[in-house]
């Protein structure tokens, strides 16, 4: 008995001594990589260029592994720094860069994800949270090529606080199964309704012909931006976000061409040409449909077809994808929304970045990631390894598990685009992905912008995600039939009552 | 300690120490002859420090216009600001309707049923088809809501799910069990009793064990069939445990399971499910509200703390143990 007890105090002991070694151990450690940090930096401030410099970056990561040091380790080399990269999934970013932000732990180049995001840091940076980089820009060689319009878009009060990575303006379009369309005779949908006449030809006319009703037209998900519907309401000549109205900056949901777009897709909907529980697909979901032969037609970038296709062809070896972006609406105009040039961008915070000193080396860091030489290594990997150059182009690896492990998270940390930063541009064998990449260019000349972009309003910085969601909810609420016009306008109200007047106010006053 | 120490009859400083000194040396004495105890309650009183009372410090932010670099000390402070921003919200009072409602769900319809699973299986015999009824029905509460989500997603779906085509086989209407506000309630206490109900029935089994068999002899002398002795031996039983049990459960009365509801949720079930839970990680981590998104939670803190106090007077009322 007395034995026993003693044993079971002891264990007791052991546990708890134990768990107080784990706590003592991590905050040791953490403050001896602290110091190894500053010992290294004021080394390096002292003895000029000889020992790399250390920092660290955090970056939205798009595969589900984070990657092997493989390519890092060969910048390191040529840019003479130890770099530390935080990956974090870009599911969960946001939570992530608002924890390290409330908790003051933001490492010292942070990329911020989306414009979303760095509208609410913008309280911050007018707080200067940030530093601040139009002083400093001059003496990067390669910085200087950034281009000046889409840095403008960057702007907050027409500073400069962020480096951009440079995305091509729209890459919305369409996808489709070539082979259903020519086993139905059909062309690739140029209007509105050969699109509608193709989403149900491929749902009632048994376009894979094994005569059962196993088919759908679309195949959308829980995403009324970067899914189907905001590249639809740009065919019918919707606004951007804001359009302008009798001189007037209003939000796209108050023009009569948002509501023609989701009385479409209500149609659509209702007679079953698109699946019939898209505003709760995810995009995995939203692929597989596509991949296995259920849904014929895929409205997004249209850059996805390189990986729908190798999927897919794994499943049924004698699909055929193509690849289209000009579909005019009843207006008889082609119009795509735009993105304002960049896709995320990485700024410096002032509480991790303390000296100019710091901030110049990381930029010269970033300067020499701008190069060829530096920015290959970071978006294609290591040359014969990872990808061969043919025709000037470099042509990756038909190993993609390779590619995800070693190079694509990388990708995540570019900086600019090929016409700043002189990196190769892709070659692709598959032609509809080669196409593609043609479509971005050719879109460009049907863009539709932003007007909001360059303007600020302190409502919309604070509470315009809480109301589009008023928007997005009543939006799909309307596509299922669940509300009907009235409803929709009791949404805006309810939106412009509670915050959205002072949003369209403030837009307009700074325009 | 010290209010003790100040009666009615005016006493000496001297006298005052004395008697300070007396119950301090009463108190090591006891604690001394019973160290084994205390140590072995040691690890719960820390791990409730560092957790559960440390972190309230945070909750100061609340009062404050809390921006993370100038932090608590340096931060502005705006009093009750921000719940004022929550009671006039027009939001607030559709939050706190769902969220009694799912509570009420909780408390109404889940929490009897462990209770009714333990008495059923308590009047099974064949001990080894009671074992793997307990061992099948725990198994769920180890999957995460993801997963129960996850797989009632793809049986409800309209697009191929096991439910909907059932339902047309058998010649009747596909329902929208995903996007309809109606049926987010039963959908979410479904899979609460799915995934708990099992796990919940381990105290009441425990609690049945400890009946007296001597009761279950006498009822059956008097004539009770299997039914009587189960109302009028066994649930009389559990009643303290029960109550115990039903006050915890009010205790978490705003921990309806954030992940769980937040899995569930989308546009057309949205006025129906946002729960406090959900609205403050949406406001907090989401859009960087920290100090709005904070005044929620401790405004739910103290509701919860509230029901718990007024459930544990009432359970005192009615001549039972309570809680403390």
């Amino acid at each position: 008995m007395l034995k026993s007890r003693k044993m079971l105090i002891g264990l007791m002991l052991l546990l708890l001594s134990l768990l107080l070694i784990a706590c003592n151990n991590e905050s040791a450690s953490s403050d001896a990589d602290k110091k190894d940090a500053e010992g290294s930096e004021q080394a390096g401030a002292s003895e000029g260029d000889e020992e790399p410099f250390e920092f660290t970056i955090m970056a939205n990561l798009h595969t589900p592994e984070v990657p092997a040091t493989t390519t890092l380790e060969e910048i390191e080399k040529i840019t003479n720094t130890k770099i530390e990269i935080q990956w974090v999934p870009d599911n969960n970013y946001e939570d992530r860069l608002n924890t390290a932000f409330a908790t003051n732990t933001l490492p010292e180049a942070v990329f911020l994800k989306n414009q979303a995001t760095f509208i609410q840091f913008r309280d911050a940076i007018q707080d200067g949270q940030f530093w601040e980089l139009d002083s400093y820009l001059d003496q990067f060689e390669n910085l200087q090529k950034l281009k000046e319009n889409v840095q403008d878009n960057t702007r907050v009060d027409g500073k400069l606080y962020s480096l951009y990575q440079g995305r091509p303006l729209s890459r919305q379009g369409i996808i489709y199964r070539k082979d259903w369309a020519d086993n139905l005779g059909l062309e690739a949908p140029t209007t509105t309704d050969d699109f509608f006449e193709m989403a149900r030809a491929f749902t009632e006319d048994d376009p894979d012909q094994n005569g059962q009703n196993d088919t759908f037209g679309v195949t959308d998900r829980d995403d009324l931006i970067y899914g189907a519907f905001k590249a639809a309401a740009s065919w019918f000549n919707t606004p951007n976000n804001w359009g302008e109205a009798d001189g007037e900056l209003l939000p796209e949901f108050m023009f009569d061409e948002y509501l023609q777009t989701m009385d479409y897709f209500k149609e659509l909907h209702s007679n079953g040409y698109i699946n019939q529980d898209f505003p709760v697909t995810s995009k995995v979901d939203q692929q597989e449909l596509f991949k296995n032969g259920s849904a014929g037609i895929y409205v997004g970038s249209m850059g996805d077809v390189n990986s729908l296709y190798t999927d897919a062809v794994a499943i049924n070896p004698d699909i055929e994808l193509d690849v289209h972006n000009y579909v005019e609406g009843p207006t008889g105009e082609y119009g795509i929304w735009a993105i304002p040039g960049y896709g995320n961008m990485v700024m410096f915070p002032k509480s991790s970045v303390e000296t100019e000193e710091d901030l110049l080396k990381i930029l010269t860091f970033f300067d020499q990631m701008m190069t060829p030489e530096v920015m290959n290594y970071a978006y294609w990997g290591i040359e014969g390894v990872h990808y061969e150059v043919v025709e000037g182009r470099a042509l990756p690896t038909e190993d993609s598990a390779l590619m995800d492990r070693e190079v694509r998270p990388y990708q995540g940390i570019e900086i600019g685009e090929p016409e700043t930063n002189g990196r190769f541009e892709g070659y692709f064998e598959y032609e509809p992905k080669a196409k593609s990449e043609d479509l971005f260019i050719d879109n460009e000349s049907y863009l539709i912008e932003d007007p909001t972009i360059p303007l600020y309003s302190e409502t919309f910085t604070r509470d315009g995600a809480r109301l589009q969601q008023i928007i997005t909810d009543a939006t799909y609420q309307y596509i299922l039939g669940q509300i009907d016009e009235d409803g929709f306008q009791a949404a805006i109200d309810n939106w412009k009552s509670q915050g959205g007047q002072n949003i369209i106010d403030e837009f307009n006053a700074s325009n | 300690m010290t209010s003790i120490t100040v009666p009615k009859v005016k006493k000496t400083k001297a006298q005052v120490s004395e008697l300070r000194q007396k119950r301090r040396a009463e108190l090591w004495r006891r604690i001394k002859r019973n160290k084994m105890i205390y140590l072995m309650i040691l690890p719960g009183i820390v791990y409730f420090l560092i957790f559960r009372y440390l972190p309230m410090y945070g909750l100061i932010i609340s009062f404050q216009d809390y921006k993370p670099y100038l932090g608590i000390t340096g931060s502005d402070w705006v009093g009750f600001a921000h719940f004022e921003r929550l009671f006039t919200s027009p939001e607030f009072w559709t939050i706190f309707r769902n969220t009694l409602m799912l509570f009420g769900l909780q408390i109404f319809v889940y929490f009897p049923i462990p209770i009714i699973i333990s008495l059923m299986l308590n009047e099974v015999r064949h001990t080894f088809f009671k074992r793997g009824i307990q061992t099948l029905i725990y198994v769920p509460h180890f999957m995460s809501w993801v997963v129960i989500v996850s797989i009632s997603f793809v049986m409800l779906t309209l697009d191929g799910g096991i439910v909907n085509s059932l339902l047309e086989v058998l010649g009747l209407d596909k329902i929208n069990f995903l996007m309809n506000a109606d049926w987010f309630r039963p959908i979410y206490i479904l899979q609460v009793i799915w995934r708990e109900a099992g796990w919940g029935t381990i105290v009441f089994l425990a609690a049945i064990t400890a009946v007296d068999p001597q009761l279950y002899e006498a009822a059956k002398i008097d004539g009770a069939n299997r039914f009587k002795q189960m109302w009028h031996v066994t649930l009389p039983s559990i009643r303290s445990v029960i109550i115990v049990l039903l006050i915890l459960k009010i205790g978490n009365v705003l921990e309806l399971g954030f992940e769980h509801v937040y899995l569930l949720l989308n546009a057309s079930n949205r006025n129906v499910g946002e729960i406090f839970d959900t609205y403050v990680y949406v406001a907090g981590l989401q859009q960087g509200q920290f100090s709005y998104s904070a005044a929620v939670g401790f405004f739910k803190g103290i509701v919860g703390l509230i029901m718990v106090v007024v459930a544990n007077r009432l359970a005192k009322a009615f001549n039972e143990e309570g809680i403390y």
